[in-house]
């Protein structure tokens, strides 16, 4: 009796829960798309949350006539530099930690993970001067070394603890077949990896893509920015064109959007990774 | 032919008392060599030391003569099948079976041959396209084994390969590794198990390994022999515990007396006497000793009518259990100890006083020490 009680509630609760969460994750995105689509006249005249009065894409012509492609490029190219250097290094990094024997293993696992709680912003007056002296400052490449340093602590910890759970008998056989510890790597450890490696890539991607501070300080001009900070051109001193802001968040969260769209599926097997047994 | 040899082999983990000790083994060219023990005695450490993947600590492991101790594990013309199969997930079923032979850059004509004949002799060609996800267990199991043959060892190495099988697959593919032996006869095979039956039935010789206090006294062999040496020759308490289903019955006794036939022994509990034809050794009338006879050795009589007859015993049935091919029958001795006789089935046996004969060679005795007293010939 009790436990038909618990499915009724349960068959209630999950769905008012799930649609809460929908609204509370939607209503946002909603209201960046609607103000996107407004005038600025018509953004403080009309409420919040009312509809547009007709379709206005010129906050969108605006923005693409903008510097919007060529911060769009940049994201794009730091990014996926960025990205593809931590999934290899951490993937390599995370192999050795979690397999191969070495003396102060353990200890240097540690101090990686210990990396996770390095506050970002005591890094950034180190990191600038040292771009500077490289003679980085205000290019691309400024921003790869730190968003790869940055965020190869928590990449290895999830990695090692992955491929840790990788069954040993695995790299046995390959030892027999003869392969060596690069080849028991690359061929069994990297392909059985995937869902680990999505996991980094996705998490970093996501993280990258909205990241500020760095590409704030070690970039200037429009030239070499990232997408994060192109809504800077639409805030001035005394005023802001916010439908013009909005119509900016909108084209910058699309590609996450779409991309999210095709690989949804590979996305939450991705995140969900050994947290459940297969 | 290949031979193995291991000599003196140690193994110590970090900090850890030795999980082999002191192994000295010789396992002839075509031999089959099943390694059985208890939990935690060292028998798939021992293997893997075969192997290479596992390192020697002190002792050398040769192969056909030669030293095997620094020589990595693909060059030891060795293959192995391991308890989980260990097939990669993200290659098919011929991708596995290939892998190994691309390593050593075979011909690719070559390693189409043997991954053919392979597939043929096990029976899996429908299989070869398959992801391992896709197979059974007991498929999984012959692939696992077509990716040894297929390297053409000299020495194939099983480390529990039918724990995960159910029990009717698992003497399916039991003949299945009997029948691949008999089809490579140039190879050694030894085979870890700590299934007595799959022991009894698989090997040539079996080498009984010991765990505990005992492996630190007395190494880790208890005993090396033919499956029915060591049923009906065991040359310890251990090794006759071990072995056997239900296992020995053993009665605590005393020394009566010793006489040119053998030995005289008392059971503490009833006071019955019994000969065991063997030699007394050190011991002396009023040592204690211990008596082991198998179940299935105790035959019941019709009780004598004046007095208790010689070489039997008589005990109260407790209980009875069925299995329509035989009955055990579960007695009480006078201080509470269990009994058990495995008679034929349909014995009708069920409660009251049983008197069981106790033939002189079927009886072993065993010293405080644990070790087997020795037989007299002829007995």
């Amino acid at each position: 009796m009790a436990e038909r009680r618990a499915f009724a509630v349960s068959r209630i609760a999950v769905p008012v829960l799930g649609l809460f969460w929908l609204a509370v994750t939607s209503l946002p995105f909603l209201f960046v798309l609607f103000t996107s689509l407004k005038t600025a006249q018509e953004t403080f005249s009309s409420p919040v949350w009312a509809l547009p009065e007709s379709l206005n894409l010129g906050n969108y012509v605006s923005v693409l006539r903008g510097f919007f492609l060529i911060y769009l490029r940049n994201s794009v190219f730091v990014i996926a530099v960025s990205v593809t250097l931590i999934v290899l290094i951490s993937a390599m990094a995370a192999y050795a930690l979690a397999r191969l024997r070495f003396r102060f293993n353990k200890p240097l696992f540690g101090l990686i993970v210990a990396g996770m709680i390095v506050p970002l912003h005591i890094t950034l007056v180190p990191i600038y001067l040292m771009t500077r002296d490289l003679g980085l400052y205000d290019t691309p490449f400024a921003l790869i070394g730190p968003y790869v340093a940055t965020s190869l602590p928590v990449s290895i910890f999830i990695l090692t603890e992955f491929m840790r759970q990788i069954p040993r008998e695995l790299e046995e056989a390959a030892k027999l077949d003869g392969c060596g510890p690069f080849t028991i790597f690359l061929r069994i450890f990297l392909p059985l990896s995937g869902p680990g490696l999505s996991t980094v890539a996705i998490y970093n991607g996501i993280a990258l893509w909205n990241e500020f501070i760095f590409a704030y300080v070690l970039t200037s001009t429009p030239q070499h920015r990232t997408l994060p900070l192109a809504v800077w051109d639409f805030q001035g001193e005394y005023a802001s064109d916010i439908p013009a802001m909005m119509a900016l968040v909108t084209l910058t969260s699309l590609p996450l959007i779409v991309a999210y769209g095709f690989g949804q599926e590979r996305i939450i097997k991705g995140m969900m990774a050994g947290s459940l047994k297969g | 032919m290949t031979s193995i040899s291991l000599a003196n082999v140690c193994k110590k983990f970090d900090g850890a008392a030795p999980v082999i000790r002191n192994v000295d083994l010789e396992i002839a060219a075509g031999e089959f060599c099943v390694f059985l023990g208890p939990s935690g005695c060292g028998k798939s450490t021992l293997l893997r030391m075969i192997a290479g993947i596992e390192a020697i600590t002190s002792g050398e492991v040769r192969i056909n003569g030669e030293r095997m101790n620094e020589v990595p594990p693909a060059r030891r013309r060795v293959a192995m099948v391991f308890q989980n199969y260990a097939l990669y997930p993200h290659m098919t079923v011929r991708q596995n079976m290939e892998f190994g032979l691309r390593q050593a850059r075979t011909p690719p004509a070559e390693i189409e041959n043997r991954v053919a004949e392979a597939a043929r002799v096990l029976q899996i060609q429908p299989l070869l396209d398959r992801m391992p996800r896709e197979l059974s267990g007991g498929q999984r199991q012959r692939v696992a084994i077509g990716r040894a043959i297929v390297r053409k060892p000299n020495v194939f190495l099983f480390d529990e390969p039918l724990s995960n099988l159910d029990a009717a697959l698992r003497v399916h593919m039991r003949s299945e590794i009997a029948r691949l032996h008999r089809d490579y006869p140039h190879a050694s095979v030894v085979y870890v198990t700590h299934d007595q039956t799959e022991a009894m039935a698989l090997a040539d010789r079996i080498v009984l390994l010991r765990a505990g206090s005992d492996r630190e006294q007395q190494g880790s062999i208890a005993q090396v022999g033919t499956p029915l040496e060591l049923y009906h020759r065991p040359g310890s308490l251990f090794v006759a515990a071990f072995l056997g289903s239900p296992r020995m019955n053993f009665l605590p006794v005393v020394i009566a007396a010793i006489d040119p036939d053998g030995v005289v022994v008392r059971l503490r509990d009833s006071g019955e006497t019994l000969r065991v034809p063997v030699a007394a050794g050190t011991a002396r009338p009023g040592d204690a000793a211990t008596l082991g006879v198998r179940p299935e050795h105790l035959q019941p009589i019709a009780p004598a009518l004046s007095g208790p007859a010689p070489q039997t015993i008589t005990r109260a049935v407790r209980a009875v259990e069925r299995f329509g091919e035989y009955d055990y029958v579960y007695l009480t001795g006078a201080d509470g100890e269990d009994v058990i006789a495995k008679l034929g089935g349909g014995t009708g046996v069920s409660t009251g006083p049983l008197t069981f004969s106790v033939p002189p060679g079927s009886c072993h005795l065993f010293g405080t020490d644990g070790m087997t007293f020795e037989r007299r010939a002829g007995g």
